[in-house]
């Protein structure tokens, strides 16, 4: 049961395609069209990366991303930036309920969007560190990084649903 | 600008129109050159929320999107070897491989529009294999049906195709639903209603009586008619509170029956649900729902049927009476009544998000609740008692300091309108009073005696009742009390006892012996009867024999689940009792038949026995278990909630975890109660495999009824009605031709048939 840890220094990540990235060993190994993923999405944004093969297998895990070489740290912080969409909510401009389904208008790094809540007991998580987490009812996920680093309106329109 | 005919998701963007050409100006969209079908994206290549979109047409794609030159990109199905939607978190792209090898992502989306992407790739694919386009058109279409389509009123996505919108659907038909409950007795409804009325108009009738009494009796000294009015008022005393003992007994049975209606029906509802809705929605909102969501269902039924019209009747009486007394003192009492609709509307707009707040508090408190008290084994298994109760400690804070904020305004509501309402009756006592007295002192008749002002106070207090009500009519929640009766049942129970707490043992070797043990459940009959054995450390054992035959109880008895035996069990040569409980149990590893999960993430449910276990640990102990292969794989991997909306495991996946589970126990006893009886042949083998890396070097007992899974046995306990009948290596038991060897024959034999059946299945789907 051995498993390939990279801990930083010791490898060169690359841009393969997309979100597909090549690793360069110092001993000369190579690995090409890996997809970095999160072990821990939620929990650990940039601790322990899996990265799959085609095939979905697995070659080896990123300990952690900060310690890689800065161009190596930044391929891999792209490629999750484009695979991982969940959006920061920066603002709520609109809410309302009828009949237990939300409709949220948020601001978020990504945009202006609008979006349902189907069960807002099950759909908003909210953690003990401060963040809320948001499932749409078409399963897209949305995060308040900091609720107490909203305005005031948008604390007060969320308020009742947490 | 629309483009009328054209399948879309959603109503194509005028700016994509304008871009792909006027259809009045003969343009890229219009006569015999129109697409079959368009997808409106949501997202922009680039990952940001905007206008994109997709044009199918019979022989091309084309795509709308800043990213592409000139905003355009168009891809001839000829040109094309493979289309597919890559998935990602929360997003998915169109991709096209060329024939030259090179891709192109062509649009971008969320998960909403994702199916549609799904079904365009599938049709592009579908052409270029030679099939028709109407054909491969159907498809697409069915996907446009299958997604849930908008209403087309408001814009609100639909729960099922061609459902009826609930933004849009009338509230009456919400109460229709729910007025079915109501009609069967509607009868004693209108009764109950027509006694409230009655009540009510008597009540009305002791102020009046109170102003002729101050007014002619007690000044007239008519001591006669002071004894005829207390008669008349002791009669309708009488009558009012016997009417009234009679309509809430009507009431109360009524409203009964009506909600064990209702939850009767929510109950067979939920028993018919799919698992997908228990994967998303915890137990204890379901039976919070059931228990307390029916009996606030049926509190606002009666609130509106009943209530509400012998409100409207008091406040329409009361103002009639008033008015005919002294319409001057009628307007003045009329002052407030703004003051209390204003504060009742902004109570309840304030009130009504804390007290959603609470429930959810409640729920999720409800919810510690329904996980932790089934799977209590479990939490002993793992000595995580401490956890659980830190655990429900810190919701039940959280819920107390939501009712602290919630109690301020509920407080603070009754208060206000009490003193507005007082405030009310100063203003009669200011102006009635001086009236009075200005009559009394200049000797005029302004038409305001004692006996009006007095029950012109008690008619004011009985008026803004009703007015109270109305304003707080939309405020339906209502708090559920907890059965203090269950909760002393639980309070006064008999805790477990640990006779051996703070000895420890540094280390626990894996000897089991048990010296005559004989248990029962209720005495009346022996499930254990003088069992004895001795398993050395490191046996791996096989636990065998039919149902009830008390293998179970073997394994419950060594986990310390039940101690009123007779007999003695010890581990390492020590009385199990006189081993600290929890010491002992952090040795056990437990793999149940039916792995109980927690909703909690999967990291947490796999070191939900060693929570302190460094996050390689947990890595490690999956790849044992055969689990970091499909965790990895989720698109949450390891903080995938289980029993959330989302994801469910396959009850092998499961298995998988709660082996992980036990692996980093690190314990020197194993159990598995039945581990792999759920699972289909090739889960078997992945459990099977990690069974068998985890028992090196420990001493293990498994309960089995296939026997093919204790091939790694060394030892063999055949328990038959209570008792150890066999006992000792397999081959030895197998030449003894007995109960085991039987065992083995019977299922060889159905294995044989079994597999002459699947065989006889296979050749039928070969021909």
């Amino acid at each position: 049961m051995s498993r390939m840890y990279i801990d930083g220094p010791e490898v060169k990540i690359t841009v393969n395609d997309g979100i597909f990235v090549d690793l360069d060993f110092y001993d000369g190994r190579k690995i090409t069209m890996l997809e970095p993923k999160r072990l821990f999405p939620i929990s650990g944004l940039t601790k322990y990366i899996t990265l799959l093969d085609e095939e979905g297998n697995e070659a080896a895990i990123i300990r952690n991303v900060d310690a890689l070489l800065p161009e190596s740290r930044q391929v891999i912080l792209n490629c999750l930036e484009e695979y991982y969409m969940i959006p920061k909510i920066k603002r709520l401009i609109k809410r309302s309920e009828k009949f237990r389904i939300w409709l949220w208008t948020v601001e978020t790094d990504r945009g202006v969007h609008t979006f349902e809540i189907i069960n807002h007991i099950v759909s908003i998580k909210n953690l003990y560190d401060g963040r809320i987490l948001i499932k749409d009812a078409n399963d897209n996920r949305y995060e308040i990084p900091d609720f107490n680093a909203l305005d005031r309106r948008s604390r007060t329109l969320i308020m009742p649903d947490l | 600008m629309e483009l009328d005919g054209v399948l879309t998701n959603m109503p194509i963007p005028g700016e994509i129109l304008a871009k792909a050409g006027d259809l009045s100006d003969g343009g890229e969209l219009s006569g015999g050159n129109r697409p079959l079908f368009a997808l409106v994206g949501d997202l922009t290549l680039k990952g940001r929320y905007g206008v994109s979109a997709l044009f199918v047409f019979k022989d091309r794609l084309t795509a709308f999107d800043e990213k592409h030159s000139g905003g355009q990109a168009t891809v001839m199905f000829c040109d094309i070897a493979q289309a597919k939607v890559k998935r990602m978190y929360g997003n998915a792209v169109l991709r096209i491989e060329g024939k030259d090898g090179k891709t192109l992502d062509l649009l971008r989306f969320t998960y909403s529009v994702a199916d549609i992407g799904d079904a365009a790739a599938l049709f592009v694919n579908k052409i270029n294999e030679g099939e028709p386009v109407d054909q491969s058109l159907e498809i697409v279409k069915a996907a446009y049906r299958n997604m849930r389509s908008f209403c087309p009123k408001c814009g609100r996505k639909l729960k099922t195709p061609d459902s009826e919108c609930l933004n849009c659907e009338g509230k009456s038909k919400v109460i229709q639903k729910f007025a079915k409950y109501i009609k069967p007795y509607v009868k004693r409804l209108i009764l109950c209603l027509l006694l409230s009325v009655f009540t009510t108009a008597l009540a009305l009738v002791p102020p009046y009586i109170t102003k002729v009494m101050v007014d002619s009796v007690i000044p007239g000294a008519d001591r006669s008619m002071l004894l005829t009015i207390i008669l008349l008022l002791l009669s309708v005393y009488v009558a009012q509170f016997s009417v009234s003992g009679i309509r809430a007994y009507l009431l109360r049975v009524t409203g009964d029956r009506i909600v064990i209606e209702l939850k009767k029906d929510v109950y067979a509802k939920a028993q018919f649900l799919p698992m997908s809705f228990y994967d998303k929605t915890s137990t204890g909102s379901v039976i919070n729902r059931i228990n307390g969501d029916t009996a606030n269902i049926q509190s606002f039924m009666l609130r509106i049927t009943q209530e509400a019209v012998v409100q409207a009747f008091t406040l329409v009486g009361v103002i009639i009476i008033m008015l005919a007394m002294d319409w001057r003192l009628t307007l003045l009492s009329l002052i407030p009544v703004p003051l209390v609709v204003i504060c009742g509307r902004y109570f309840g707009k304030r009130v009504a998000p804390m007290y959603r707040r609470l429930w959810r508090r409640g729920t999720s408190l409800y919810s510690i609740l329904s996980d932790t008290i089934p799977g209590v084994r479990v939490i002993k298994a793992f000595t995580n008692e401490k956890n659980t109760i830190n655990k429900y400690e810190r919701y039940a804070n959280d819920w107390l300091e939501e009712d602290k904020k919630a109690s301020v305004t509920v407080s603070a509501f009754p208060t206000v309108i009490t003193f507005l309402i007082t405030c009310g009756s100063l203003i009669i006592w200011l102006v009635g009073g001086g009236q009075v007295i200005g009559d009394l002192v200049s000797g005029a008749q302004s038409g305001i005696t004692t006996g009006v002002l007095v029950s012109f106070i008690a008619y004011a207090g009985m008026f803004y009742a009703p007015v109270n009500f109305f304003a707080n009519l939309n405020d339906t929640y209502q708090h559920t009390l907890a059965s203090a009766e269950k909760i002393l049942d639980i309070l006064n129970a008999e805790p477990e006892h640990d006779f051996g707490k703070g000895n420890k043992p540094e280390r626990i070797k894996g000897k089991i012996e048990f010296k005559n043990v004989s248990f029962s459940f209720d005495r009346s009959k022996k499930v254990l009867d003088d069992v004895s054995f001795v398993i050395e450390p490191g046996d791996v054992v096989g636990i065998v024999g039919t149902t009830g035959a008390g293998k179970s109880t073997v394994i419950n008895l060594i986990m310390r689940y039940y101690d009123d035996y007779e007999g003695q069990i010890l581990v390492d040569g020590a009385d199990v009792k006189d081993i600290d409980m929890d010491h002992f149990r952090g040795h056990i590893g437990y793999v149940q038949q039916e792995p109980m999960m927690f909703r909690d993430t999967i990291f947490n449910n796999i070191s939900y026995g060693n929570p302190d276990a460094h996050v390689e640990q947990i890595l490690h102990a999956a790849d044992i278990a055969n689990a970091h292969g499909f965790i990895s794989r989720l698109p949450d991997a390891y903080d995938t909630l289980l029993g959330e909306r989302g994801v469910g495991l396959s009850g092998g996946e499961k298995q998988r975890i709660s082996i992980a589970r036990a692996v980093l126990e690190n314990p020197a006893i194993l159990i598995f109660d039945e581990a792999t009886a759920a699972v289909d042949s090739e889960t078997e083998h992945l459990i099977q495999e990690a069974i068998e890396r985890l028992i090196r070097g420990r001493t293990t007992l498994m309960i089995a009824h296939r026997l093919s899974t204790l091939r790694k046995a060394n030892k063999i306990m055949v328990v038959d009605k209570g008792q150890i009948i066999e006992f000792g290596p397999p081959e030895e038991l197998i030449a003894m031709q007995g109960k085991y060897y039987k065992l083995i024959q019977i299922q060889s034999m159905s294995e044989k048939a079994r597999e002459m059946k699947e065989e006889e299945n296979l050749e039928i789907s070969i021909t």
